[in-house]
């Protein structure tokens, strides 16, 4: 890709083609502007794609299997653990990953911290594809997948978590979707569906924060209908719900920061400048939030074991993997961020982002499957349930390049006709002394 | 009449014979069976052929299977509350009390109608057999398999799985 | 049918997240306390009569047509068996009941205890359940509606009693399976369940809940040497239709006595109560945010792509 744009290949990145008023057609907007062979050609030059074909030849003839013989095929699910790895990584931990949506929302369009634009689509897209995939998982995971609509329409638990779960997640699925349609109507060029998601935009980012603390709240709360089985260091029938909304603000900042860091290292010819410029100073201002949001986290996971008394169960086995647990993905990262930011090292905050990902995973797989059933033994998954999970990975890493690759996400889609070639001379400016000078829909005119 | 209640009327029918095949011997030991016929129950085992002298021999002294009424003195302390000087009464056979369906709608119906009963708890016919007969032999050392006192029939086998309908092996293995 | 007024009014709420609102205080009100039916009917397990015949596992087998046994139903090697993680069996979709066995220590014989569907006052199941496919009758029995189950599982998550278990290796129709007191074709007539008429040991009795705790209270009170002092389910997660007497403590046979006495659904209420609350206030508090952040110094500049847009088309 990058020799292509070095050798003058236009990129699409405005509705029109060159200095003349030819626009894009559609095809050639999917194909980046690229002719067919060319797009072929940097497709099978990038090792990703061969990675995600082997995947694929493994995984896809299994989640046939998983359809075809039933859930036994592919899972060690069973009448002890009804949840495996489908739910405690597809969905209690894709989800709080993708709070990055409604807190960067939040934070553009409630507080009005408009330096953050250029990252906000980023989350937002971020928020839409983590809710959507999680969503393909427990589809993946249920035994009857086309009932799901069933709490919609059919028969109503309403005294459920679940059902709020479901209610929720499909009301915000829709919201993101609305949000991000934003970038969609610029890509094919219908403006009045743009500027009706901008007028919106405020009732979409409430919303958002709304269904956003309640579902992944409640997430926390489904694991209060097992008071038994969830080990007590990991339960909380007061605060559980808490730990986990409060834990998704962290997540979802440190994967956009997570993400971008992805996207800057293989995708910078898709990035603005504005974008690559502002990044460092954005992730800067993103760490602080997350790190804060960290030192919340840890306070009231103290909280919630001098609440319930459970000082004792620290010194026993469970007690050493729950402070590992915490160690890793909370007091490390609050001390490595805090260094790092006070030393400017974007290196080690980008580390830090991913191991505070790494301990949210951890956490909510210890909650759905390691501290579950803690009395009876321990289930481990099944190799092909692995590989299924990992499968859908490489389906969501997919979509979320090929969205990256085409909409305005990473880059501004200018409405006049300059070439890629012609931009990269033009040093962009902004008036000195405005604190946001950036719009998320700036006009080159201005 | 459905097919329960015919059933439980030949049961009875089959208690009633039982007592008068074995009353001519009645006489010569007080009234007192020398065997009974219990085949109140047969269905998916055989009727048990009680070897009731037997068991008199052994046990010398009615009141340890017969609550009370037997001219002997109750046993159970619980029961010596109320029925240590009980006359003697007319039926001691176990069914004369002891109701062949306990958890019936119009059984549950009648002991909640009769508010002064005592003997709410009263263990079905079926349940007082075993209770009694097996709480001994597992104290005495009696024979205690099911198919000792009684062996099943082709409806116990076929309940069972067992005998002839026996399962092929593996076939029903289900989930791990 | 009750559930269209609200069906209606949720379909109009699906965009603005405010308007529900009202249906989820709907649902905090309806995680009230239940006590159970009056009428409800339930049984009396006495473990110290049980000698592990199995009976009631293969009348079980029969009243609900379930599969083929692996092994016939008087093979005592059964109770050798263990699962998965060295578990004692449990029930599963071919057996809604198991008998397992227990060597509780310093006892000379063994002890049987059956396991099936407890049929809680107020089960965790049908509160978990987000299509409502659960039902707990009149008469006591807790039920499933197969026909809406979306395959979930959540129920299994949160029974305390890990009854109800799932069809895995069925493709196209996998349903959840438990134990149903019999109920279409016993207990809605009045009629005890299958294994209560099977067991020759009278281990189960069968009657009013109410009647078979005064039942219970009196065997105990009868016989203090032969009973621990204790109904397991009067009171248990707030109270079961099946219930335990026993000889030794609890726990060793293998009952879960940490339960507590709290339906399961107690657990949950603070999270729902939370959420009208949340639906209240975020909506204002964070218009509110906003508009405060506005007035800091981006209020115009908040209105000024809007206006760009606007003269550009």
């Amino acid at each position: 890709m990058k020799n292509l744009i070095e050798s003058g290949v236009p990129i699409v990145d405005s509705p029109t083609r060159g200095k003349g008023k030819r626009k894009w057609s559609l095809g050639e907007k999917l194909l980046l502007g690229l002719t067919p062979r060319q797009y072929l050609i940097q497709a099978i030059r990038n090792p990703l794609n061969w990675i995600i074909g082997v995947i694929f030849a493994i995984g896809i003839p299994l989640i046939a299997g998983r359809f075809l013989f039933g859930l036994s095929f592919v899972t060690h699910s069973s009448n002890d653990y009804p949840w495996g790895l489908f739910l405690a990584f597809g969905l209690f931990a894709m989800v709080p990953l993708s709070a990055s949506g409604f807190m960067l929302g939040t934070t553009v369009e409630i507080f009005g911290r408009h330096d953050f634009q250029p990252i906000e689509r980023l989350a937002l897209l971020n928020g839409l594809l983590g809710y959507f995939f999680a969503v393909v998982y427990l589809l993946v995971d249920l035994g009857q997948p086309w009932r799901l609509p069933y709490p919609m329409v059919v028969s109503f638990g309403t005294a459920a978590v679940l059902f709020l779960v479901a209610w929720h997640v499909a009301t915000y699925l829709s919201v993101q979707v609305a949000e991000v349609s934003a970038s969609f109507f610029e890509w094919i060029g219908w403006l009045p569906g743009k500027r009706f998601i901008r007028k919106i935009a405020i009732g979409l980012t409430v919303s958002g924060i709304i269904l956003s603390t309640l579902h992944q709240g409640a997430l926390g709360a489904l694991f209060t209908y097992a008071p038994g089985k969830v080990h007590p260091l990991w339960y909380s029938s007061s605060f559980l719900w808490i730990f986990f909304f409060c834990s998704a603000i962290p997540a979802g900042l440190c994967m956009v920061i997570a993400v971008s860091t992805i996207v800057k290292k293989t995708m910078a010819w898709r990035c603005d400048e504005e974008f690559l410029d502002k990044l460092d100073s954005l992730t800067i201002g993103l760490a602080k939030g997350a790190s804060l949001a960290l030192i919340t986290y840890l306070a009231i996971k103290l909280i919630g074991v001098a609440h319930d008394n459970e000082w004792a169960y620290l010194a026993t086995g469970w007690g050493q993997w729950f402070m590992l647990e915490l160690f890793i993905g909370v007091v490390l990262p609050i001390a490595l961020f805090a260094w790092a930011i006070h030393n400017n090292r974007l290196g080690v905050i980008r580390f830090t982002a991913f191991l505070t990902v790494f301990g949210i995973i951890l956490n909510r797989i210890n909650t759905a499957l390691i501290a579950f059933n803690w009395k009876l033994y321990q289930e481990i998954p099944h190799w092909r349930e692995v590989v299924v999970c990992l499968t859908l990975f490489a389906v969501y890493l997919v979509t979320y390049r090929f969205i990256l690759y085409r909409l305005p996400i990473l880059y501004t889609w200018r409405e006049q006709t300059d070439t890629v070639e012609e931009l990269a001379k033009e040093k962009i400016t902004y008036p000195k002394g405005n604190p946001a000078p950036v719009e998320m829909f700036r006009s080159m005119d201005d | 009449m459905d097919k329960k209640s015919t059933l439980k009327w030949l049961a009875w029918g089959m208690l009633i014979a039982g007592f008068f095949m074995a009353s001519p011997l009645w006489g010569n030991a007080g009234e007192i069976p020398e065997s009974l016929e219990l085949q109140s129950l047969s269905e998916l085992y055989e009727g048990v052929s009680f070897d009731h002298l037997l068991h008199m021999d052994m046990v010398g002294n009615c009141a340890a299977c017969h609550h009370h009424g037997t001219g002997d003195p109750v046993e159970d302390e619980n029961c010596a509350r109320c029925h240590s000087y009980s006359k003697d009464t007319e039926v001691v056979s176990c069914g004369s009390c002891h109701p062949l369906e306990p958890f019936s709608p119009e059984y549950l119906r009648e002991k909640e109608m009769d508010a002064n009963r005592y003997h709410r708890d009263m263990p079905g016919l079926k349940a007082a057999y075993h209770q009694s007969c097996l709480g001994c032999h597992n104290e005495m050392g009696g024979p205690t398999g099911c198919q000792d006192c009684h062996p099943r029939t082709e409806a116990g086998d076929a309940l069972f799985r067992a005998g002839a309908y026996a399962p092929e092996s593996g076939a029903a293995a289900g989930h791990h | 049918m009750k559930g269209i007024s609200r069906r209606r009014f949720l379909a109009a709420s699906v965009i603005g997240g405010a308007a529900t609102t009202l249906t989820m205080s709907k649902k905090a009100m309806g995680a009230g306390t239940f006590e159970g039916y009056p009428e409800g009917m339930g049984v009396l397990v006495d473990l110290t009569r049980c000698v592990g015949c199995r009976s009631c596992e293969a009348a079980c087998n029969k009243e609900q047509k379930l599969p083929e046994p692996a092994m016939p139903f008087d093979d005592p090697s059964v109770f050798d068996q263990t699962g998965h993680g060295g578990q004692k069996r449990r029930p599963d979709e071919n057996a809604y009941t198991v008998v397992n066995r227990y060597d509780p220590p310093g006892a000379n014989h063994p002890l049987f205890r059956k396991l099936q569907c407890n049929h809680c006052n107020e089960p965790a199941c049908l509160t978990s359940c987000f299509v409502s496919a659960y039902t707990k009758t009149r008469e006591g029995a807790v039920v499933y509606n197969e026909k809406v189950c979306v395959g979930c599982r959540n129920c299994m998550i949160a029974c305390p009693f890990q009854i109800p278990a799932y069809s895995y290796s069925s493709a196209f129709d996998p349903v959840i399976k438990k134990c149903i007191f019999c109920y279409d074709t016993r207990l809605k007539y009045g009629k005890p369940p299958a294994c209560v008429e099977a067991c020759p040991q009278g281990v189960l009795t069968f009657g009013h809940r109410k009647e078979l705790i005064k039942i219970g209270q009196d065997r105990i009170k009868a016989r203090p040497d032969r009973y621990v002092d204790h109904i397991y389910g009067e009171t248990e997660v707030g109270g079961t239709g099946w219930m335990y007497l026993s000889g030794v403590p609890f726990e060793q046979a293998g009952f879960d006595t940490t339960l507590g006495k709290e339906p399961i659904i107690s657990n949950v209420k603070e999270f729902l109560s939370t959420v009208p609350m949340v639906l209240a206030i975020w909506p204002a508090l964070f218009t509110g945010f906003h508009l405060l952040a506005r007035k800091k110094g981006h209020a115009d500049e908040d209105h000024s792509h809007e206006s760009q847009e606007d003269e550009k088309s």
